[in-house]
């Protein structure tokens, strides 16, 4: 087909569209949505702590700060991700929570181990973590998804590990509260560490999650 | 660069009113970009053939269309178009390099058929009348499915009819098209 008659067949089916809103009043629909849902399956967890156990615990705070800091730069960042044209340096904004929160990890695993020796870095495993692991982050991953699915698949893999990392960092601050007091340790291998690697993870994937089909089946529609 | 402002504001306006559905300001806005895009494209890929130019200038313009939701008019256009542009042309030479890497360069075509049988160009015509002989479903199952090799989901989106009404079409299509390939050689 001639780009002509292409350009003609574009035109003649051409209808209004809702245009985006910016990323940064994206992100804040994300969080009004994902930030009320993460708080409720908290509340309904057997384990929640009473809201002054949480706030008794400063480090506790600042770190929960710091993650929930990395969930919201984050989804600033995917959402400018899929908008094409816009100033790529805003990916990188995330790190600058993230750093910090490693940081007050790192320096909870070294004053664990100052305090308790060995003991103070033991690692187990709490596998009754899993099942509210997964209800805690299924409603921002979906809607995290269906909203990059709103933009332009410009940088798929970046795009879909950043917002996994929100995902990932959102769901981490409300797992944290069924665990306040927890080793240093068991916050940086199992809620770090599964932070980085859905992120890892997600990114791999980009691709499939976010392409350039709406572009295929508007040319299949317009060649048929 | 008066002329290249004078050309962003009324790409930009155009964009505008295209998003709110103005036909003909979306005509005048692809006709003006097309050849912006080819420039780019011939300038930037320039191992490229004519025709590889003209697939991907009409891959960036199917990809504008269904991501023009994206544009802001607040914005300048021109960074929104050649980001999708530099992603397209991405895709589009990682496309060429995978079937150049199925294309083998030969002096010369060894021949291994009987000068007296069927040859592939009678093949072609062959299958083209046999595809344009199938019943319309059929038809656009082969077409979508295999010949441009959409996946299931997106023939079901293009075409309306069900993953499992294609499926069916397409078995029914192509053992429609070797019966009728049979009954020709």
């Amino acid at each position: 087909m001639e780009t002509s008659e292409l350009i003609e067949r574009l035109a003649a089916g051409v209808v209004p569209v809702r245009r985006l809103i910016s990323p940064w009043r994206r992100a804040l629909l994300w969080l009004a949505m994902s930030v009320p849902y993460v708080a409720a399956v908290v509340w309904l967890h057997a384990e929640a702590p009473h809201i002054t156990t949480v706030f008794g615990d400063m480090r506790f705070v600042v770190e929960l700060t710091a993650a929930l800091a990395t969930a919201g730069a984050a989804a600033v960042a995917a959402f400018y991700s899929v908008v094409p044209g816009l100033d790529r340096r805003v990916l990188y904004l995330p790190l600058v929570p993230l750093a910090i929160w490693l940081v007050l990890i790192g320096d909870g695993c070294v004053r664990d181990w100052l305090q308790l020796g060995v003991k103070g870095l033991e690692l187990r495993t709490d596998w009754h973590c899993l099942p509210p692991a997964i209800v805690i982050g299924i409603l921002p991953a979906i809607g995290m998804v269906v909203m990059l699915r709103r933009g332009a698949p410009v940088q798929p893999r970046a795009s879909v590990a950043i917002g996994a990392l929100a995902v990932a960092a959102l769901g981490n601050s409300g797992l944290s509260l069924f665990h306040v007091g927890d080793a240093s340790i068991m916050v940086l291998v199992w809620h770090f560490g599964s932070v980085a690697v859905l992120s890892v993870l997600a990114g791999w994937m980009g691709r499939h999650i976010l392409n350039w089909r709406g572009a295929r089946v508007i040319r299949a529609r317009t060649l048929g | 660069m008066v002329g290249t402002n004078d050309t962003e504001q009324r790409l930009a306006s155009l964009m505008r009113f295209a998003q709110d559905g103005n036909a003909p300001a979306y005509v005048e806005l692809l006709q003006e970009v097309a050849p912006l895009l080819r420039r780019a494209v011939r300038h930037q890929r320039r191992f490229l053939q004519p025709q590889d130019v003209e697939d991907l200038v009409q891959d960036v313009l199917l990809s504008l269309h269904a991501v023009r939701a994206t544009y802001d008019p607040a914005r300048p256009f021109l960074p929104w178009l050649m980001a999708i542009t530099r992603n397209r042309m991405v895709d589009g030479v990682r496309r060429y390099a995978r079937l150049a890497a199925n294309e083998v360069a030969v002096e010369e075509v060894p021949e291994t058929f009987s000068p007296d049988g069927p040859n592939i160009y009678g093949e072609r015509e062959a299958l083209r009348r046999a595809v344009s002989a199938l019943p319309p479903g059929q038809r656009q199952a082969i077409e979508m499915l295999k010949l441009r090799e959409l996946s299931l989901k997106e023939a079901a989106a293009a075409s309306g009819m069900t993953i499992a009404a294609l499926k069916v079409a397409v078995h029914r299509g192509m053992k429609a098209l070797r019966k009728a390939l049979r009954a020709e050689a």
